[in-house]
């Protein structure tokens, strides 16, 4: 991947004296069930300004977005729009008072052109002259510098073009504040340069922008002021040119102090479950690493730097290239031709709902799911002892309500978690891959979480793929820190030196 | 009084049972005011519907005739619905199931029907199945949508019977009306005693209860109902999905290739164009208000062939156009379905916080 250069046309103005914020959240709470999404928020956004939002996944940058797009009131605080406070009903109401909003997939006709889709739900006359549209689009493109053609059709242009698209919408509804989510996950790097460029020309033009991601280098070359949000509150909030370094910004973002401690007591080291030479391809390049029965090795790196790929050809979920990928000492197409349902790897996934459950079927079900042919006898299914056996892994493990017959739904986050781990332990694995375990759970459950996973150390050599910095201190032997593709570091975490060592590679920086 | 809709935290129990009668009875009283409109008095309207569908041992009889191959083909489009492969081609495989049946009926005429009916039902199956097996490889091999060419294969198949009745297969002692010669005794299954339903209705109850066997005790039931939670699950799963979608959508084919092979041979005892009277369509919209389940499906078949029976009783005695009974189809599926609404969410008084 070439580095991207960013050059800024502009220094950093500041601000005149005396200028009003066009928003400010005061105090703003919300809260989904027990989980504190957003934690008395505090943050201004000036005129001609563009305001990074840096966080990881699940810190609470979307739910603070929803609220500003009108989505749903906040729980507590108000929001002010030039000083006065606002109630939104609806995100129609937001609109009116001037915030648009680009979310990640695009919300635009394919059959129609680019000036139909912009004016496309527009208060106005019923009958438009094709010209006279193709003609107001294309003046306000021009105003603001979008390279972009009002005659094309959505579906011969590329993403970003889509995305300019998506800009001259909220552009031509006279939108204040424009709120962009992750817009460069799905751009090439020359189309981020140019939007970037388009950024800048429309913040010089008055408009303020606030800019999600968690793109370190993305934020630092874009943005004017940086508000880092960190388990739904805002963890600083600064300047541009104040940043000291790259990894400062990083370590931040994942946090330093201890929230959580476990005992880990070492286990016995054995043979490796699970090796990995030189793995190219697939957005990795040249990973080595192995895990061993009794030991945990840690992936952490900012989202979105490869973890997935790695995951996912680990799992099962896609072929890496031959001989690169070793479970239990076999080749990974061997492995998966002879691999059993016990005795063998399992996978706790991120997407606990998506991908782990069976969304509308009870525990009974669930646990079947992977342990099907330990109940099966011919053709046939046991399912009086899969009964028998759910119901004691649900006393084992106090998964609530302590019913077999509740539905994979009805469980809260934590106790379909719970569930999950249950049963993939039930399958007394020896290689476990777990990926976010402990993400969205409260104390008492990430707690129980982290000693299951650690006294599984017994039958099994564990891959955890995380984004919880702590979590890998306290779980993990070994933390090997992914940037772009690439194990930039393995770690020792009996090293006292590791933890500082973490933020400056996650941030891609090699002394 | 301002209305908050929340999500339901415990299933409601009675919910579905609720639901579907409730929809029912509202369908009904739209009806009545459809018939209104049209002039007719809609209590009379309503009576005679019942009159013509529950009201005598002859309109009963012919419900039941007619909830056979619903019933069947119904079974079929619903696995393969569990598994969220949408086979809208019931129809197509329901021809294709009677040609099969009625090859063997014409090839081997003079055979005893312990042997020709087997024969002929073995055929329905593989011809039926073969139908629905297309566009699962087209699918799994060309990701071609199999709702498409579910639905394009229906009319296919209406032409190759067409083609086959025009042609080949026409009786020479019919005057040129286009429908194969008369099947033999031992191609027709016989009546019950002295009734007009036939035996047919047995061999539902066993594939009833076979295919609910087979989803809910074996492993491969249980694959298949997983699989209904999309391709990614499947493989995490390590669910052989493929195999599965093939297997799914020649097993549904098949139920329907049954449904044309029962009626052709106990109720028309020939193949002619006739034949096709929307079932495979029909068969879709039982599937939905039975909410996929074998038990509930065996009901609406029963309630939605009263219902055309009934219909055609309304037609004659009021004079009422035959999309009448279409539109009541309709609007039962519709509200039922958006009935079910309520299974999730339930609307509660906004209180004052």
């Amino acid at each position: 991947m070439p580095e991207l250069k960013f050059v800024r046309p502009i220094h950093i103005r500041p601000l005149p004296e005396g200028t009003q914020p066009v928003v400010s959240l005061k105090n703003v709470t919300k809260r989904f069930g027990k989980i504190i999404a957003n934690d008395s928020i505090t943050l201004d956004i000036y005129p001609g300004r563009i305001k990074a939002l840096l966080g990881e996944n699940g810190a609470g940058k979307s739910t603070m977005m929803s609220l500003l797009a009108g989505r749903y009131p906040p729980d507590e605080g108000v929001i002010e729009i030039d000083g006065n406070p606002m109630k939104f009903s609806s995100s129609k109401d937001a609109i009116t008072a001037g915030i648009g909003m680009v979310y990640q997939h695009f919300m635009l006709v394919d059959s129609m052109t680019v000036a139909e889709n912009v004016l496309l739900g527009q208060e106005g006359s019923f009958f438009i002259n094709p010209k006279e549209m193709m003609k107001r689009v294309g003046d306000l493109a021009e105003t603001y510098g979008l390279d972009i053609d009002p005659a094309a059709h959505i579906s011969d242009l590329s993403m970003g073009e889509r995305q300019l698209v998506e800009i001259l919408k909220l552009l031509y509804r006279e939108s204040r504040i424009l709120i962009f989510d992750e817009p460069t996950a799905v751009l090439t790097p020359e189309e981020t340069s140019k939007l970037f460029e388009a950024l800048w020309r429309m913040s010089e033009q008055g408009k303020s922008i606030i800019f999600i991601s968690h793109k370190l280098e993305e934020v630092i070359a874009l943005a004017d002021e940086i508000a880092i949000l960190r388990h739904g509150k805002i963890e600083g909030e600064f300047d541009t040119n104040a940043i000291e370094s790259k990894s400062d910004l990083a370590s931040r973002m994942v946090g330093k102090e201890v929230l959580l401690e476990v005992n880990r007591e070492p286990a016995q080291i054995c043979e490796p479950v699970l090796e990995i030479r030189h793995l190219t391809g697939l957005g990795l390049t040249d990973i080595n690493f192995r895990v061993r029965k009794g030991e945990v090795v840690a992936i952490v790196g900012v989202a979105g730097n490869g973890q997935k790929a790695l995951i996912e050809a680990v799992t099962g979920l896609c072929k890496p290239p031959v001989d690169t990928v070793f479970i239990m000492q076999k080749p990974w197409r061997k492995f998966f031709a002879e691999s059993t349902w016990n005795r063998s790897m399992c996978y706790i996934p991120e997407d606990r709902m998506g991908l782990a459950t069976l969304r509308n079927q009870n525990m009974v079900d669930n646990l079947l799911l992977t342990t099907r042919k330990g109940f099966s006898k011919g053709p046939w299914l046991n399912k009086k002892r899969a009964e028998k056996d759910t119901l004691a892994l649900i006393k084992k493990y106090d998964i609530r309500p302590g019913r077999i017959h509740a539905l994979a739904w009805q469980l809260s986050g934590g106790n379909l978690q719970k569930a999950v781990l249950a049963r993939e332990l039930y399958r007394e694995p020896r290689l476990i891959i777990a990926e976010q375990p402990t993400q969205g759970l409260d104390v008492s459950a990430t707690e129980e979480v982290w000693s299951r996973l650690l006294e599984a150390r017994g039958m099994a050599g564990i891959l955890l793929v995380t984004g919880d910095l702590n979590e890998a201190l306290q779980l993990a032997d070994h933390i090997a820190v992914m940037y772009r593709g690439r194990i930039l570091g393995m770690l020792p975490t009996s090293d006292k030196e590791t933890p500082g060592k973490i933020g400056p590679l996650m941030a891609g920086v090699i002394d | 009084m301002p209305l908050k809709i929340r999500k339901r935290d415990d299933p409601w129990k009675w919910g579905a049972l609720v639901v579907f009668l409730g929809a029912l009875l509202f369908s009904l009283a739209i009806s009545g005011l459809l018939l209104a409109g049209q002039g007719k008095d809609a209590l009379e309207g309503l009576y005679v519907l019942w009159q013509g569908s529950f009201g005598n041992l002859w309109a009963l009889e012919g419900a039941l005739l007619k909830a056979i191959p619903l019933f069947l083909c119904s079974l079929g489009v619903a696995i393969a619905f569990r598994m969220q492969i949408w086979n809208i081609g019931a129809e197509g495989q329901f021809a294709l199931g009677a040609i099969g049946a009625t090859w063997m009926a014409l090839l081997f005429p003079d055979l005893p029907g312990i042997i020709l009916l087997p024969l002929m039902f073995v055929m329905a199956f593989l011809f039926g199945g073969f139908w629905a097996f297309i566009p699962a490889f087209l699918k799994l091999k060309l990701r071609v949508n199999e709702i498409i060419s579910t639905l394009m294969l229906n009319y296919i198949a209406i032409l190759l019977l067409d083609f086959l009745v025009f042609g080949v297969w026409k009786d020479p002692a019919s005057f040129g009306f286009p429908m194969t010669p008369e099947f033999t005794s031992g191609a027709v299954i016989p009546h019950i005693g002295e009734s007009r339903v036939h035996w047919g209705i047995l061999f539902c109850t066993v594939v009833g209860i076979g295919l609910w066997a087979f989803m809910r005790y074996t492993r491969l039931g249980f694959e298949l109902q997983a699989s209904g939670q999309g391709s990614r699950v499947a493989k995490y799963a390590k669910i052989r999905y493929g195999m599965l979608v093939m297997l799914v959508m020649t097993l549904s084919g098949g139920f329907a290739g049954w449904a044309g092979c029962v009626e052709t041979s106990a109720v028309l005892n020939r193949l002619q164009p006739s034949l096709m009277v929307g079932y495979g369509y029909t068969a879709i919209v039982v599937a939905w208000l039975a909410r996929l389940e074998p038990l509930n499906i065996a009901f609406a078949s029963f309630l939605l062939a009263a219902l055309r029976v009934g219909v055609e009783n309304l037609q004659l005695e009021l004079q009422i156009p035959a999309s009448f009974g279409v539109i009541m189809e309709g609007m039962i599926l519709l509200t039922v379905l958006a009935g079910q609404f309520f299974l999730t969410y339930k609307l509660e008084r906004k209180h004052r916080s």
